[in-house]
């Protein structure tokens, strides 16, 4: 099996053309501030005014300009990803960069051959010295190389429908944390897919069960228990719904983390009892439509906002609390280890968006753009809470864009009226205020005490 | 008979029901007891948590923030293979139910006291069966105890007819808010190493299990119209009443081997009071039965030849014990502590008429209802009882319910 490597992404949005990164490039490859010497390059678009483009190795997967390299100078590192360029065979006909569609590999005049990026053996200096956070450090292949062999612990054909990346999420996350667990799937998609099986038989390779929709987090804290008397390290997990979560199964929850019950508790919300036919529960979003919370002459959607649960929970002082998108599965893995970890001192909590495309009537190929968008408008905060270093932003959205770019891809809020739009849209500032606040009263909250 | 209570038995000491079941859980050893306080129950879960802390019992405590949690990380703890206890009652109870009614069905052997408590409303937080009898239907084993030291011996023969495998059931052992949960006497503590012998091995989650090492799916959905959902479903049911109908069986077993050990003897399931010569009986459940059995000897000095019959064992329902003590006299007076609304009668002469059913000759019967909220059934209630239940010997008929307490 191939490996995946790591990536440099280019957000567009976010560069101003600063030129940093050039710099630094220079800098770091030839020891010098003139950016001529850089091996990436920021240039004005030619599509749209006040916009730049980046021209930068891709590091690509079939690459042109080996294929063009008559001297062998040019080769793929299967190993690495990296294309590296040995100046000792390069014969400077300069067909490589005739073979590049993305201005990857460029005549330096000054230094009399071509330069490309080598990705300063997985530390690239441009990204770090990127003020906006335009350049990123994509790691999402590590994912792939450290899990994509270990063994799915859940039955091949697991019914969820089509779209739904519930499913892609359950196998990631017991896949990474292993089979010495107890799971616990509530009554909700999850455990509708056929996780714990029907009539006998399971849809699991690990201890799985039903808990009631209102007691997972008790049936978890007592199986923890006793395992914790005689000895034994087994992990508890919960794949729970939001209905489960914030709903009826809220008390058992908040009782479990006053106590510090040990459990990672991963809440897969998509706003509400999808499972049963799109009734609206206490994490649906206003104006959103529902089977409970229907459109008609007098009725426009849900009248009220969504609890905010991962703020709850942060309330309770969770070892960890965290909230996570399938479209970021980098900051997801990162989460899920802290929160597997925190899971062995008391309660971790994680909170995933995780759209329907059944219930909010967005195309099955919509979900990971759905969720990317949540989070580009900030209707989807990243964030991560621990009781040491109070909150933080893993994802940052400075210049969300307006609310309307995420909420038109659903048919959930097709209906939706201008008061109803500056509703949601002042509701999102008025969430992303409050963390903002509360992360700046805690930041560093051990240090703050001293 | 010598006072005993006077005598000095190192192996005796006077307490109430509540603190005779705290004794009982900590000879019992569970792993793990989980509390929710409710009056008339808290105090036997304050003596438990103190014996806790006192290091004489050595199990997990797990104080959680409802009944319903309650029996949920009992769940938990059985099916990872703990030996559990609780006790709840009234609204408790009834804040506990949806766990409680899947404690049977994946036959976890769990062991429970219901400290019993009148039903909800009126508001009451005194003694009443309402609670207990609502449980009927629920598929757990119920026993009624009589007095304070039968309170500690069943509690601790409750986890070995749970953990049976010939059962594997959940087990309520009911004893009477107020009159036994407050009620001090004297009690003999068996010795802690018979105990031990007596219970053997815990055994609790061989059948269904969340282990890692034994990877399984616990309670998947079950039923509905596919290919074996039917069948599959039925033989959960099935094996549900076969471990009733065999918990007969050991709790007649187990009470006798306790007898053995531990020389003290009880009806497992019915018991008879001065039955053998009577032609009628009086009908009773629960602590309300000593004041019966006073107020039989009583009659009986005046010449009434009247016995009793006590329900110990009311879940499974002891039908053959049953018919065979109600073959033994012509009228029955039924007195209940709650009441079956539908039927406007109590619960157990709602019951007993389908023991009626059974016997060869119809019996005329009464339905009589008092100590309910905590009100007293007193020797002169039962003198009532008594009078107008043997009147229908002689034809003169009392239509039912009697409410005891109605003029009180």
């Amino acid at each position: 099996m191939g490996i995946g490597h790591n990536t440099i992404a280019f957000h567009q949005d976010k560069c101003d053309g600063c030129g940093d990164c050039m710099t630094v490039c220079a800098e770091a490859k030839s020891g010098t501030t003139d950016t001529q010497h850089s091996r990436l390059k920021i240039v004005p678009s030619v599509a749209a005014n006040d916009s730049f483009e980046l021209a930068m190795c891709r590091q690509c997967g079939d690459p042109k300009c080996v294929l063009n390299c008559p001297s062998g100078s040019l080769t793929k590192d299967h190993e690495t990803g990296v294309v590296p360029w040995d100046q000792e065979k390069c014969v400077d006909c300069l067909l490589c960069t005739v073979g590049c569609a993305y201005g990857g590999i460029t005549y330096n005049a000054a230094a009399g051959h071509v330069m490309k990026c080598d990705m300063c053996d997985g530390d690239p200096a441009c990204v770090k010295s990127c003020p906006t956070g335009a350049l990123e450090y994509n790691k999402s292949a590590e994912i792939y190389n450290n899990y994509g062999e270990l063994e799915d612990l859940f039955v091949p054909g697991l019914a969820a429908c089509q779209g739904c990346n519930s499913e892609l999420l359950i196998r990631h996350t017991m896949r990474k944390i292993g089979s010495n667990v107890v799971v616990a799937t509530p009554p909700g998609c999850i455990a509708g897919m056929g996780t714990v099986g029907f009539n006998g038989k399971t849809g699991s390779k690990i201890p799985v069960f039903h808990p009631l929709l209102t007691n997972t987090a008790s049936m978890l804290a007592g199986a923890k228990r006793y395992y914790n008397r005689i000895g034994r390290d087994v992990t508890m997990v919960a794949l729970a719904g939001d209905g489960g979560t914030v709903d009826a199964g809220f008390q058992s929850l908040s009782g479990a983390a006053e106590r510090g019950e040990q459990m990672l508790y991963i809440c897969v919300d998509n706003e509400g009892y999808m499972n049963t036919g799109m009734q609206r529960s206490g994490s649906t979003s206003f104006g959103s439509w529902t089977s409970t919370t229907p459109v008609g002459e007098t009725l426009r959607g849900k009248t009220q906002d969504a609890k905010n649960m991962p703020v709850i929970m942060m309330m309770h002082n969770c070892e960890y609390v965290a909230t996570a998108s399938l479209a970021f599965m980098d900051d997801y893995y990162e989460k899920l280890d802290k929160a597997t970890a925190a899971a062995e001192r008391g309660l971790a909590y994680l909170h995933v968006y995780s759209p329907c495309p059944t219930g909010w009537r967005i195309p099955p190929e919509s979900t990971n753009e759905v969720c990317r968008k949540a989070v580009e408008t900030n209707f989807a905060t990243l964030w991560e809470f621990t009781p040491d270093e109070g909150l933080r932003f893993t994802r940052p959205v400075d210049n969300p864009l307006p609310v309307e770019q995420y909420l038109n891809l659903s048919g959930k809020y097709r209906h939706l009226d201008d008061e109803q739009l500056t509703h949601i849209q002042n509701s999102v500032k008025r969430k992303v205020a409050f963390l903002n606040g509360f992360m700046l009263a805690t930041s560093g909250s051990e240090a703050q005490m001293q | 008979m010598p006072d005993t209570a006077l005598t000095n038995e190192p192996n005796s000491i006077v307490c109430d029901g509540n603190e005779a079941a705290a004794w009982a859980v900590s000879l019992a050893k569970p792993d793990m007891v989980a509390v929710y306080p409710i009056t008339p129950q808290s105090s036997l879960v304050e003596y438990v948590s103190q014996f806790i802390a006192d290091g004489k019992i050595d199990a997990d405590l797990m104080d959680v923030e409802g009944e319903h949690s309650v029996m949920s990380v009992l769940h938990g703890a059985c099916l990872a293979g703990a030996r559990t206890y609780t006790a709840t009652c009234g609204p408790g109870l009834y804040y506990m139910f949806e766990p409680y009614v899947r404690t049977p069905g994946m036959r976890l052997p769990i062991v429970m006291s219901v400290v019993t408590r009148d039903g909800l409303t009126p508001q009451s937080v005194w003694g009443g069966q309402q609670d207990a009898m609502m449980l009927r239907e629920t598929g757990w084993i119920q026993i009624y105890c009589e007095s304070v030291q039968e309170v500690l011996d069943s509690l601790i023969m409750a986890f070995r007819i749970a953990e049976h495998r010939d059962v594997m059931l959940p087990v309520n052992i009911c004893h009477d808010g107020n009159y036994l949960s407050y009620g001090v006497t004297k009690v003999i503590l068996p010795e802690q190493e018979m105990v031990d012998d007596f219970l053997g091995e815990k055994d609790t989650n061989w059948h269904v299990a969340l282990d890692p090492d034994r990877p399984m799916s616990v309670d998947p959905l079950t039923g509905g119209e596919g290919p074996g959902g039917p069948s599959t479903f039925v033989r959960y049911r099935k094996s549900h009443c076969a471990g009733m109908q065999n918990a007969l069986r050991v709790i007649t077993e187990t009470h006798d081997e306790w007898e053995r050990m531990f020389g003290r003897s009880y009806a497992p399931l019915v018991e008879e009071y001065r039955l053998d010569d009577a032609d009628y009986a009086i009908i009773t459940i629960g602590s309300m039965s000593g004041a019966g059995k006073d107020a039989v000897d009583v009659a009986r000095e005046q010449g009434e030849k009247v016995g009793l019959i006590r329900i110990k064992t009311f879940r499974p329902f002891p039908m053959a014990a049953l018919t065979s003590a109600l073959a033994k006299v012509k009228a029955i007076g039924v007195v209940d502590r709650s009441v079956s609304f539908a039927w406007n009668c109590g619960p157990v002469y709602q019951e007993i008429q389908a023991v009626l059913y059974q016997l060869e000759e119809r019996l005329p019967a009464i339905s009589f209802i008092g100590g309910l909220a905590g009100a007293d059934i007193t020797g002169e209630h039962f003198a009532r009882v008594i009078e107008s239940t043997g009147k229908q010997l002689a034809g003169e008929m009392t239509e039912g319910p009697v409410w005891l307490n109605e003029n009180e």
